[in-house]
């Protein structure tokens, strides 16, 4: 397969990156992994006439530890941030969303900014991300600006990034003490496949009343985004934690917070079914967790 | 525009001129002729084009030739020695693990990377550690069976 003729850009810092793109707008585009955009450009889904390359700036690869957070460059790749210490800590949920995306030989090149650039409804990071309350930090020469990530994705392959910004990368506040997180991803098979339905789960709770101080669940592949399933959430907070509470959460994820759709990898029905039983199983898994 | 770049390919440095539209399997199989290294899909689904870039296994198909330059690749082609073939290669032959060979190199390649950074993969961690590439012919069992009797 051909790809289409481009001029190729490899800027050293943010700053020539943002100039390089404003000179050619939206006829120059960003290169990460290439996992996406090489693929699309492959299949002749998009077009460009200018590449510009994102790898020689060491500062968005970068993966840093905060005393209140942790801050993950736009261009650290999957399979980096799987082994850093910090994240498998912390982190775990995403960590695991993380390894399922592709293939190792995928991970070892696909960037977690540029899994976020592609908005894919089902994208594997995406549910932990909003677990986690991320924050998606951007850049532009006017600026820098910060979106809370529920509030980045408008639809499939549609953010609120400007035309003349960068993602620069995430900032991810450490959870609490007594909590955890989980996310199951189900796909047809183990590697390199589309999810049919993802979920993560983040819980907090109170080891004295055992009640469940806050609660976060994000749903993947069952709207034109990722989303939050804001009903099961509020239901959760003041419950006792316990198998119950996490039933009843995933009943009401699955019949009032989703609009799932039907295709050939499973109907609206199947979805829903299994955005309940997700559901309750990351929750019964968080809470584990969460008791360590 | 052609874009000069530097890379080692298998312990051998090289000036080359790249257009920037050719990826590193291009530029290995057409410009360098080392055909070992496959594309089956080239799109990243299969794993054909395996290589070994700067010490971590990546899809050929999906690097940009230009994006290489600095790096240090290995490919099939750099396996053997005047001793003969790859201990990796002559398992693959033994254990019948060769049909018609299309998924080999790449196959060989992610096995190699296995192996450098873990002599003693369990069960699980083999096939994860070959999941990237797909096999047609032998259903994986006799592959397997050939990396696991390459475990020290
Ligand atoms: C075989 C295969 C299997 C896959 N499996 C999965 C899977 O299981 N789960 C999953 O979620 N995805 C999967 N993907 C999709 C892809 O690998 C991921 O979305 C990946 O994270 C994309 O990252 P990248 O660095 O390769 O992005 P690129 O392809 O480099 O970029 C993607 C888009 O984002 C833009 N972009 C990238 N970085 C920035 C930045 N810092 N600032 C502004 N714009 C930017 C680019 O311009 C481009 O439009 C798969 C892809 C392949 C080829
Ligand atoms: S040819 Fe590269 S993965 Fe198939
Ligand atoms: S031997 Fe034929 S594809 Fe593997």
């Amino acid at each position: 397969m051909l790809l289409p003729k481009f001029e190729f850009h490899e800027p050293g810092s943010i700053k020539e990156a943002l100039e390089l793109k404003k000179k050619w707008g939206s006829t120059a585009r960003f290169l990460a992994g290439g996992t996406d955009l090489l693929v699309h450009l492959k299949k002749k889904i998009i077009t460009t006439d200018h590449i510009i390359s994102l790898q020689r700036i060491e500062s968005l690869a970068r993966i840093t530890a905060h005393p209140d957070f942790v801050e993950i460059g736009a261009c650290a790749t999957m399979a980096a941030i799987s082994e850093t210490p910090v994240i498998q800590a912390k982190f775990s949920a995403l960590k695991s969303g993380v390894d399922n995306i592709g293939t190792h030989l995928i991970r070892n090149r696909a960037t977690l900014g540029g899994n976020v650039c592609n908005a894919s409804p089902a994208g594997d990071s995406l549910p932990a991300l909003l677990i986690y309350k991320a924050l998606v930090l951007l850049e532009s020469l006017d600026g820098k600006r910060e979106v809370p990530i529920e509030e980045f994705f408008k639809g499939p392959g549609k953010t609120d990034m400007k035309a003349d910004e960068i993602l620069t990368g995430f900032r991810l506040p450490n959870p609490p003490v007594h909590s955890g997180a989980h996310y199951i991803q189900l796909g047809k098979r183990k590697s390199s496949e589309i999810n049919v339905v993802n979920v993560a789960s983040f819980l907090e709770f109170d080891p004295k009343t055992k009640k469940i101080i806050d609660a976060r669940i994000a749903l993947g592949s069952v709207a034109a985004t990722p989303i939050r399933s804001l009903k099961a959430e509020a239901l959760l907070k003041g419950k006792i934690a316990e198998e119950t509470s996490f039933y009843e959460a995933g009943e009401k994820a699955r019949f009032e917070d989703c609009k799932p759709i039907d295709d050939f990898r499973g109907s609206a029905a199947y979805r829903r079914a299994m955005v309940g039983v997700l559901t309750k199983r990351t929750l019964t898994t968080a809470f584990k967790l969460a008791g360590r | 525009m052609k874009k000069i770049i530097h890379l080692t390919i298998n312990e051998l440095d090289h000036e080359i001129a790249v257009e920037p539209n050719k990826t590193l399997a291009d530029l290995l199989r057409y410009d360098l002729k080392l055909t070992g290294t496959k594309k089956g899909c080239d799109t990243g689904d299969c794993g054909a084009c395996t290589v070994i870039m700067n010490g971590d296994p990546v899809n050929s198909c999906l690097v940009l030739a230009v994006q290489t330059n600095g790096s240090r690749i290995e490919t099939v082609e750099g396996l053997s020695t005047d001793e003969g073939i790859h201990p990796i290669q002559k398992a693959f032959v033994e254990k019948g693990a060769i049909q018609c060979g299309y998924c080999t190199p790449g196959m060989i390649m992610s096995t190699k990377s296995l192996l450098d950074k873990n002599p003693n993969p369990s069960e699980q961690e083999i096939r994860e550690g070959i999941s990237g590439n797909l096999c047609r012919c032998t259903g994986y069992t006799k592959i397997f069976e050939a990396i696991e009797s390459l475990r020290s």
